[in-house]
This record gives C-alpha cells, sequence and structure tokens, in this order.
C-alpha cells in the first residue's frame, strides 16, 4: 500500500489538471511553480421556459467567454435546454452548509452592509441533497454577505435550505435574447441519447432470429 | 425547375458537410481538452445531421437512399471542395480549417434562407442556430489563440498560410453555376466570396496574424469536378467501412 503511494507520488500525471504531492526528501530550493491549469466556471442551464435555472456543472476555461462556448457542448448537447450562463467559480459566494434540520439561512454571520454600490445578485438554493442548486430569484445588496440577508427575507421563510449561493449579476455571462435559436434543433438530435437507438429491443430481435433460425 | 442545377448545388454542400464532419470527428478522444473534445465531436455530428438533410432532399429528387450516396461513392464522384478532406494536421490547423470554412458555410446559408426551392430555405432557416454557434466558438478560439503566445499565434500563422488557397477553393464555381443562379437556388459563389473576404479580414483584423494579400493567393481548385487529393479517398474507405459490411443492416 505504502509502496503504491510512493509511486504514485513519483508518476507525472497524463492529465495536467491534476496535480500530485510532490516527492518527499529531494528536490532543491525553488520559487512555487505556477498553476498550469485552466480556472474554473460554473454552469447554469435553464431546460425550458419558465423552469427555473440550475447549477450543471463546472467547464475549464481561459476566460469567460470560452467558458460560455465550452459550457454549451458540455452541459446542453442533448434533450433540451432555451438559456444558459456561467460565471467563475470565485464569483459564486457560498453560505454554511447544515445537514440537519436548521436551514443554511440561521447559520449565516451577522449581516456586514458593504461599500460599494447596490447591485442585483441571482440566488440559488439547495433544497434536494444530491441535487442541483436551482434558481429562486434575484435580491438587490450591496455585498454578497447582505445579499444572503436579503434572500433570507425574501425566500429563507418556512423552508429547510441546505445551502445557498449568491452571485452578482455583473459577473455572469448570459444567454441574450438573439441568440436562443442556439437550442433550436436539439429536441430533434435523438441520435445523442443512447435510448434511442433501442439497442435491447434490437438484440432481442436479433436472438429471437437466431434461435428460430437454427 | 432545372433540377441538374439544383442537384449540382445540393451535392457540393452536402458532401463539404459531410467530409468536414468526419474529419473533425476524428478528433474525438483526442481534443486539447475535454470540453473541447466534446464541443468539436458536437459540431462534427451537426455538420453530419446536416449533410443527411440534404442528401434525403436529393433523394426527393430521384437520387438514391442518404446511406447509399454517402457510403458508396468513389472519391471522383464526390463534389466537395479539397479543404474539407484534408487530414487534420494539428489543432491550430483544424481549428483555422474550421474558422476558414465556417465563415463560409453561415455566409452561404444566409444566401439560401432566401433560396427559390423552399426545402433548402426552410433548412437553412432551421439550422441557422447551429452555424451560429460553430461561428462563435471559431471565432472565439482564433482571437484567443491569435492574440495569445509566440508559439499560438506562429502555429495558426502558419497553418492559415497552409488553408488559405484551399478555402478559396470553397468558391469554385459549380459547372451550372449560371443556371444555380438564374433559377434563383443560391447567389452564386462570387457573391459569396466577397461576403466572406470581408468576414475573414475583420476577425483576423482582431488578431496578431496577418492575412496575404488576396492576389498573392493561388486557389486549389478541382474538387467540384471530382479531382481531390490522395487523402480522400483512404477518408471514405474508413468511414464506409461498416456500413459496406452489410448494406442492409438497420442501425
Amino acid at each position: 500500500m505504502l509502496l503504491n503511494r510512493s509511486i504514485a507520488f513519483m508518476m507525472k500525471p497524463i492529465d495536467p489538471r491534476v496535480n500530485r504531492l510532490p516527492g518527499f526528501g529531494q528536490g532543491s530550493i525553488q520559487p512555487k511553480a505556477p498553476l498550469d491549469q485552466l480556472g474554473t466556471y460554473e454552469v447554469f442551464v435553464q431546460a425550458k421556459e419558465g423552469k427555473p435555472f440550475q447549477h450543471e456543472g463546472i467547464v475549464h476555461a481561459s476566460d469567460i467567454e470560452l467558458a460560455y462556448i465550452l459550457a454549451k457542448e458540455t452541459f446542453t448537447r442533448r434533450f433540451t435546454c432555451v438559456s444558459l450562463y456561467v460565471t467563475e467559480t470565485r464569483d459564486v459566494y457560498v453560505s454554511p452548509l447544515t445537514d440537519g434540520q436548521t436551514s443554511s439561512y440561521e447559520l449565516l454571520p451577522p449581516a456586514t452592509a458593504g461599500n460599494g454600490p447596490t447591485e442585483a445578485y441571482e440566488v440559488y438554493h439547495l433544497v434536494k441533497r444530491g441535487k442541483q442548486h436551482v434558481h429562486v430569484g434575484e435580491v438587490m445588496a450591496s455585498s454578497p454577505q447582505e445579499a444572503m440577508h436579503s434572500a433570507k427575507e425574501k425566500f429563507g421563510a418556512g423552508k429547510v435550505v441546505y445551502n445557498v449561493w449568491v452571485i452578482r449579476k455583473s459577473n455572469i455571462r448570459y444567454t441574450n435574447e438573439a441568440d436562443k435559436d442556439l437550442w433550436l434543433t436539439l429536441p430533434e438530435k435523438k441520435y445523442r441519447d443512447a435510448a434511442d437507438y433501442k439497442a435491447g429491443d434490437k438484440l432481442t430481435a436479433f436472438l429471437e432470429r437466431v434461435k428460430h433460425s437454427v | 425547375m432545372n433540377e441538374l442545377a439544383l442537384k449540382e448545388l445540393l451535392y457540393k454542400i452536402a458532401d463539404d458537410q459531410l467530409i468536414l464532419g468526419h474529419r473533425n470527428s476524428e478528433w474525438t478522444g483526442f481534443g486539447p481538452l475535454l470540453e473541447e473534445d466534446i464541443a468539436f465531436s458536437s459540431m462534427a455530428q451537426d455538420k453530419v445531421g446536416q449533410s443527411y438533410a440534404i442528401y434525403q432532399m436529393l433523394n426527393q429528387l430521384g437520387e438514391q437512399e442518404p446511406d447509399t450516396v454517402a457510403f458508396m461513392r468513389n472519391a471522383n464522384q464526390f463534389h466537395n471542395c479539397q479543404l474539407v478532406e484534408l487530414p487534420n494536421g494539428e489543432y491550430d490547423f483544424s481549428l483555422i480549417r474550421h474558422f476558414l470554412y465556417d465563415t463560409a458555410e453561415i455566409t452561404r446559408f444566409d444566401f439560401l434562407a432566401n433560396s427559390s426551392y423552399e426545402p433548402l430555405a426552410q433548412l437553412a432557416r432551421k439550422i441557422k442556430g447551429e452555424l451560429k454557434y460553430h461561428t462563435l466558438h471559431a471565432n472565439t478560439w482564433i482571437k484567443k489563440l491569435g492574440n495569445a503566445t509566440e508559439e499560438s499565434i506562429g502555429r495558426l500563422q502558419g497553418s492559415l498560410n497552409k488553408a488559405l488557397p484551399y478555402a478559396l477553393g470553397i468558391f469554385e464555381p459549380s459547372p451550372l453555376e449560371q443556371e444555380i443562379i438564374a433559377s434563383g437556388f443560391f447567389a452564386g459563389e462570387e457573391v459569396l466570396k466577397k461576403q466572406w473576404m470581408e468576414k475573414v479580414e475583420l476577425l483576423l483584423s482582431q488578431t496578431q496574424l496577418n492575412l496575404p494579400d488576396w492576389k498573392t493567393i493561388q486557389p486549389v481548385l478541382g474538387g467540384r469536378v471530382g479531382q481531390h487529393t490522395e487523402h480522400l479517398q483512404p477518408l471514405l474507405d474508413e468511414m464506409s467501412e461498416v456500413f459496406r459490411i452489410d448494406p442492409s443492416a438497420e442501425w
């Protein structure tokens, strides 16, 4: 086991985004190496008109525009989509997590008013374990901390919210109305859905034919 | 309706889409990063899907089934331009080809949205969003890498110089060019080329890449009349390998 771990430390990872611990007891004093990996961006998707946006995952990209481009095919290449947006991971402010019956809103530190101008924030809730954060609305605030408290007043009553995210709208790359046709043909791309090939049915039919031909 | 001219137009568009779709799909599993691998593969799939839609139109006009047309012809029966059949090379070449070709493609389909052949006009309007994404993807990468490092700029410049003569081959007039224009099927390659040049100039002016004087670039022609590089037949052999085992199989 120990030997395996030592070997793992020495191996250069194939994926450049994976950093392994350095080897022990070797090397010289050197400046810290810069990261050789791209930053991460959070992806939020609206599957249908009228449905809320929800967090779908993360992409690596060098900037927010490229993140938008890559998010589109990484997370919306199947089924339906009418809009998506992306924001840098560090621009998502996260409330304390809760694992019991206490709502995350009850664990917020005292509100601190920001010095900056009042801005709009998107608010996301995690209300089911193992599921995604889902959009619940917008608030106006002068800091992310204040946005959390505003969200508590506006959306926090009467339910357990396991986690809250707030994101400055000015830090989001949205899909504009004119570009909603990016997904116009998506529902027709059934060939991207493995279930559409009905491989099981075809295999059964093939086996039946073989059985009867023997 | 001049059916011969219409078929000529449909074949060259569909063949371009199919061959480049197949070429780009060769990057699946080898893309420079996972997200880009997925994006490039999806766009490749879009192109094959667009070719299928046009082969279906040809089938309606009396040509053979789409699968037969796609998989059973030899290289000299294909009407694609030579640009799309060139090997992928390194990713810089594939990106430059993607940019040059897709800029022409979206411009062509903008014209086709007003085609007198209604099925083609409908298809052009329907896939506008797909093509918009393809050019957004290409333009974003070219602007990013065309302004990034000495290596990225140098690589793109080398690929641009190599691809441009072939890119001009996209606009090789069809043998029935005048009939195609007169019938209102399409505005014609010359008009398309003019708009394409303007778009290419505009995008490249936002990068550190140099566009040579157009007059110094000798177009590589022949694809539209079935003359191809040595790279097309091996591509077709590989693409049709499974289909030819059992052409009647249902997939």
